[in-house]
């Protein structure tokens, strides 16, 4: 049996002279997560779109569930789940029926839709809110609820845009808790999502900007790519040194940690020679100067400053 | 089948929850009944009158009783001089004052002729009209039954009779009317509304991304308003039997049939009007801009015969004037289907191009 969920090649959508997804390829397994990170506007909504066979691509082919998203919309639509970047259920409606008009929506009917909406209510545990309005329900239980309603019709790929948006961390690990237990019962998840800390809890991850993918691969394989590639400097005083620093030749970034900067640089030892001879020249006083482990949002920023160069 | 059920039981729970809009939909009606019955009356009776009669005699009291019997004409004042008689008209105090010059009944005796005056606030053209006419016809009727003048034998008898309202009660005239007026005035505004509410809340997002169709959606969407428009026009149908007595004169079944000919019109302009609106207030903008011209030019108040001939054909286009004449036609005068062919075709027409169109502008708002 084929094991791949969503196949995408070449995917591209223009709007007018506009590309808001330019040239887009991967594919994604069964029972594995994929993490689509870029900025606001940089093109992830449009992609998922395109893929839930609601917006038509300008060119290239997608494949969701083994259906082709321009050519087989509604089958795609059945087997798809989606819990969008709002709460977008009815707000003056409770939790049972929101799940039932959904489950009835999706054709289940009588014995068992019953069936799943208890099996989801103990999955969520929102057993305890079932005859609540979902508009009483707290953040994190509201994007819950939507979860829920959208795995009720068991689809085996489902995406999520933003999902824990706005929803404090205690929620956000509940959460995402729920779905590792998906991606185990061999669920494909497609995730959109700011948190870099969450983008490591994913199998896979895509940077995009500006429509292209810039890099593709696991979270561990993508920050060991730019390994020795991060200089972490302890200073003072801060705010001038990173005036200062940011103008070297062979820094192309920097960012501010609290009360130490971490540089990206090309060429560690290179750097660290430059860093103190300006710093002797300028009066800032240098404490500490380490080459340190890249974390995701480092290649986030990274990637996102190399794009626009 | 079973998506549209769906849609209509939660559409249901939403227009339960939904407490204002269900008390708006409940009273409503019953409101312009009673104004319209109560308040929005045109009929001239009982005018405030000042009387100045300088004669003090016999024949100026018969005078004066006889526009009292008319019950046009309520004496709300003997005033002794002119001075009175101006001040009531200048400060609305009287709409109407009787000048009987002194030796009126001398005169009229002698056969010398005598002067009568009366005087009418003609501020508001409606009541002024109506003294007018009534009070020659009085004087008239007067002078016949005092014997003052020859009744001539006419070579034509003419005879005029008022059919289907005798009493020509205005009440007859609008409460029918107000059927017509209601619905376009809640059912466009009520049904844009639940489809626009569901593109603001973001619902829409989640449904586009399930099996349902946009044909599906918009039949589940609807089906409760028009149970919601047929309760509407029961209640008003019910208050203005028994409370006005306005009697039902032809096939309640025929008018139920056309009144639902005319509520996917309403039902055609609210969905028309939500797919070209953002938000619930752009909805009731633009349902409001199109209820305005439809109260003026459909012949709800004014009639349309006094209309310029281009406002006329502006008329032609607007659903109301059909629906008008149909249900004052099978209410007032008994009219079935076939008498009232001419206005149900256009009706028909129009409900199917408003329907196809906007059905067509959502799909297409849709994907």
């Amino acid at each position: 049996m084929n094991n791949i969920a969503i196949q995408a090649t070449h995917l591209t959508r223009r709007f007018g002279k506009f590309t808001a997804v330019d040239d887009v390829s991967f594919s994604l397994p069964y029972g594995s997560i994929f993490g689509f990170l870029g900025a606001n506007g940089a093109g992830k909504s449009t992609t998922i779109r395109m893929l839930c066979g609601i917006l038509a691509p300008s060119s290239g082919t997608g494949q969701v569930g083994g259906f082709d998203v321009s050519t087989q919309p509604e089958q795609i639509k059945t087997a798809i789940g989606y819990v969008s970047q709002r709460f977008s259920l009815y707000s003056d409606l409770t939790v049972m029926e929101n799940l039932s008009f959904y489950g009835q929506i999706y054709g289940l009917t009588n014995s068992r839709l019953h069936e799943r909406i208890e099996e989801i209510l103990k999955l969520t545990g929102l057993d305890q809110f079932r005859h609540r309005l979902s508009s009483d329900l707290s953040g994190g239980w509201k994007q819950r609820l939507a979860i829920a309603n959208a795995i009720l019709h068991q689809p085996k790929i489902i995406f999520l845009d933003e999902p824990t948006a706005g929803i404090d961390p205690i929620s956000r690990r509940s959460i995402w808790e729920l779905l590792y237990q998906l991606a185990d019962s061999g669920v494909a998840l497609f995730v959109t999502t700011h948190y870099m800390e969450e983008a490591e809890r994913c199998n896979t991850i895509a940077f995009i900007s500006a429509g292209k993918i810039l890099k593709i691969g696991t979270p561990s394989g993508l920050k060991h790519e730019i390994k020795g590639q991060l200089l972490q400097v302890e200073c003072s005083p801060l705010m001038k040194a990173s005036q200062v620093f940011a103008k070297l030749p062979g820094v192309s970034g920097l960012t501010v940690y609290g009360t130490t900067l971490n540089l990206n640089v090309k060429d560690i030892e290179k750097a660290k020679e430059e860093v103190s001879l300006s710093a002797q020249r300028n009066g800032i006083q240098v404490v500490a100067m380490n080459s340190i482990e890249a974390s995701l949002e480092d290649v986030f920023s990274l990637l996102d400053t190399g794009a626009k160069v | 089948m079973q998506n549209i059920l769906a849609i209509i039981y939660k559409e249901v729970i939403h227009i339960l929850r939904d407490r204002k809009t269900l008390v708006m939909v409940i009273l409503m009606p019953l409101m312009q009944v009673m104004i319209y019955g109560y308040g929005v009356n045109t009929d001239v009776r009982h005018l405030r009158t000042y009387v100045y009669d300088q004669d003090q005699s016999y024949l100026s009291r018969r005078l004066i009783d006889a526009f009292v019997r008319s019950d046009y004409f309520k004496i709300e004042k003997k005033v002794h001089s002119l001075k009175d008689v101006r001040e009531g008209l200048d400060r609305g105090k009287a709409s109407a004052a009787i000048i009987i010059p002194a030796g009126f009944t001398a005169d009229i005796l002698k056969k010398k002729g005598s002067p009568l005056q009366m005087l009418i606030d003609g501020t508001d053209s409606t009541p002024a009209n109506v003294a007018l006419n009534s009070s020659q016809a009085i004087v008239s009727t007067f002078m016949q039954e005092q014997g003052l003048v020859q009744v001539p034998v006419l070579p034509v008898d003419f005879r005029p009779r008022l059919w289907y309202n005798p009493d020509l009660k205005s009440t007859f005239f609008m409460l029918p009317g107000l059927i017509a007026l209601v619905l376009q005035l809640i059912v466009p505004m009520i049904t844009a509304s639940a489809i626009v509410r569901e593109k603001e809340r973001g619902n829409i997002e989640q449904l586009l991304v399930t099996p349902i169709k946009p044909y599906q959606l918009i039949l589940g969407k609807i089906t409760p308003y028009v149970v919601i428009g047929i309760v509407i026009a029961s209640t008003i149908l019910l208050a203005m039997h028994f409370i006005f007595q306005v009697p039902i004169r032809g096939n309640i079944i025929t008018l139920f049939a056309l009144t639902l000919v005319y509520l996917i019109v309403c039902l055609g302009i609210g969905l028309w009007a939500s797919t070209i609106s953002e938000n619930q207030q752009q909805a009731s903008q633009i349902v409001m801009f199109f209820a305005m011209p439809s109260i003026l030019l459909s012949g709800f108040i004014f009639p349309r015969e006094t209309m310029p001939m281009w406002v006329q054909y502006i008329g032609n286009f607007i659903p109301m004037t059909y629906f008008l004449k149909i249900v004052r036609g099978i209410i007032l005068k008994g009219m079935g289907f076939i008498d009232l062919i001419d206005q149900v075709w256009p009706l028909l027409l129009m409900a199917a191009v408003v329907i196809i169109f906007s059905i067509n502008r959502f799909g297409k708002r849709i994907a």
